[in-house]
């Protein structure tokens, strides 16, 4: 069985190759830089097709069927379609799988949950990542309102911060979002 | 008292996505009691995804494509619902300038059909069919584009090749050469124009006048466990589009689109919004762009049927009541004061051709 990959993501790759490589009778393909999606299916006929939903060329795959009438070519559809509570795992993690429609792959669950394992794990770890560098931004933009709140109206630093918190339980809104419009509009009032 | 979790939103990097992002910022939403979460997508495909998976419960959608996830065209049938219409028009097709400079005819006449056979001959002279982009196969871009040359004597099939690209991508292809043309949304046509490296051949609306455009689709799951939501967001929605309509509100619209998420190219947005300098201008909420009629869902079915993408066997007008609900909007357009169309058929026309589109109908 031929699966090709298109994910731009290197450790993800490297590892779900790593996995499926203990299957001899697999070959892995990926799409390489600047290889579009279409090209590298005509090139490989591959039997399924593993695309990182970030990717905005999923719509052209999906448009082959349609845009084929002169000139055939493989008919992408999606693997799994009858399994409603797997597929939502995939998407949820962002990984979708398209077959060539003709050449039903045998067993296929198998390297799927193998993908979607792998990319949700890869989503925990980013979201995890991004949440920390918002929390230090988040810091770091209260800081700043702070200081300019200090300079402005002669505040000291807990009073400052106090001014903020007040502010932000009056008006429903979360601190870092006042210390936004402090920042903010200290820089309208600038000449 | 619960807090509600909040209503997930998709759209794309398009200007016809403005109803939903002004409606959030405005306040529309939030003065109804309702808290939305817009999720920008890289395709189409995600939208059906996740509305058909439950990982988005609305989304601005291509009418073409809501019929076809609806009806299993892609994957597994999707329990997807139009209860309105989010726009209308907007959409041009653009060509590379040495095409442009060759069908152009300064004398002869200029309206949509005359303009479309000078294309045909354009097309046939060249060694292989020039490649045209669309943004989905089951998209509004691809059926009218392939309705107007059709009506011209040109065979969409044989005499250009059809090719996918996103619609952020597609005045690059046409810069780079990789195309001779496309039809696609606003502001991605007008941005070839001010950029020199497209011109346009007409917009979408001279194809079919009043054409609709996106549409809102909703998660059929979550539109029957939340009426009351469902109700708000088209309230929201309805509201931002009268603003969106205004011509003294595009400055401003314009400026928003062009702030994150959505950062689009400010000035090329603003000449497709109402009162634009654009050959072709939005319609938020002129021309009943609002109203989710039944027969124009048929319209855009029996163009998948005529292409062959539709077995025979599939009744359109039933597919077509099963997706296009009014029937969902009344309560709000009641609440805003809109008042409510006669029929959801009427015989469609306004076409290029003249044509008259009057298809049996349940009702």
């Amino acid at each position: 069985m031929k699966i090709l990959l298109a994910d731009d993501d290197a450790d993800r790759v490297r590892l779900l190759m790593q996995a499926l490589a203990a299957d001899r009778s697999m070959i892995v393909l990926r799409l390489h830089p600047g290889e579009l999606l279409l090209d590298a299916v005509a090139a490989h006929g591959p039997d399924v097709v593993l695309v990182d939903m970030a990717r905005p060329d999923r719509d052209a795959l999906e448009s082959l069927r349609q845009l084929s009438a002169s000139n055939p070519r493989p008919i992408a559809l999606f693997v799994d379609q009858d399994d409603p509570s797997f597929m939502e795992a995939a998407i949820a993690a962002g990984v979708s799988s398209y077959n060539v429609v003709g050449t039903p792959p045998p067993d296929v669950k198998p390297i799927l949950r193998a993908a979607v394992a792998l990319f949700h794990r890869h989503q925990q770890t980013r979201a995890a990542l991004d949440s920390a560098e918002s929390r230090l931004e988040e810091r770091s933009i209260i800081d700043q309102a702070k200081t300019r709140l200090i300079r402005q109206r002669r505040l000291s630093e807990p009073d400052a911060y106090r001014w903020l918190r007040r502010n932000a339980m009056s008006s429903g809104q979360r601190i870092v979002d006042v210390a936004r419009k402090v920042l903010s509009e200290a820089e309208d009032s600038r000449p | 008292m619960t807090v509600k979790p909040p209503v997930r939103f998709g759209l794309l990097r398009l200007a016809d996505s403005a109803p939903a992002v002004v409606a959030l910022q405005r306040g529309f939403f939030r003065e109804l009691g309702l808290t939305v979460e817009l999720s920008v997508e890289p395709s189409w495909a995600n939208i059906a995804d996740k509305l058909a998976y439950g990982l988005l419960d609305a989304a601005s959608m291509l009418p073409p494509l809501a019929l076809a996830a609806a009806l299993g065209l892609r994957g597994a049938p999707a329990g997807l619902l139009v209860p309105m219409g989010l726009s209308g028009g907007g959409n041009t097709v653009t060509v590379r300038r040495e095409a442009a400079d060759a069908i152009a005819s300064p004398n002869g006449p200029d309206d949509a059909l005359a303009r479309g056979r000078r294309l045909g001959q354009w097309l046939r002279a060249q060694r292989s069919p020039p490649r045209f982009a669309v943004v989905h196969a089951f998209s509004t871009h691809n059926l009218l584009l392939r309705y107007w040359l059709a009506a011209c004597g040109v065979d969409p099939d044989r005499d250009i090749e059809t090719v996918v690209i996103p619609p952020e991508h597609v005045e690059a292809a046409l810069a780079q050469g990789q195309i001779a043309g496309f039809c696609a949304g606003a502001p991605w046509g007008e941005l070839a124009e001010q950029n020199g490296s497209g011109r346009h051949l007409l917009g979408t609306s001279e194809i079919w006048a009043n054409h609709p455009e996106k549409c809102l689709a909703v998660a059929e799951p979550w539109a029957n466990a939340n009426p009351l939501a469902v109700e708000r967001l088209l309230r929201g929605l309805l509201q931002a589009q009268r603003l969106c309509e205004q011509s003294g509100s595009a400055e401003w619209v314009a400026h928003l689109l062009a702030l994150p998420p959505l950062s689009l190219p400010a000035a090329a947005v603003r000449a497709c919004l109402p009162g634009g300098s654009g050959r072709e201008h939005i319609r938020f909420h002129a021309g009943l762009a609002w109203y989710p009629r039944c027969s124009q869902a048929l319209w855009f079915l029996a163009q998948m049927l005529r292409w062959g993408w539709l077995g025979t066997e599939i009744d359109l007008p039933r597919a077509a009541r099963r997706v296009y609900r009014p029937d969902l909007l009344a309560a709000a357009a009641d609440a805003e004061g809109l008042a409510w169309p006669d029929a959801t058929y009427t015989s469609e026309g306004g076409f290029c051709d003249d044509a008259i589109f009057d298809q049996p109908h349940p009702e």
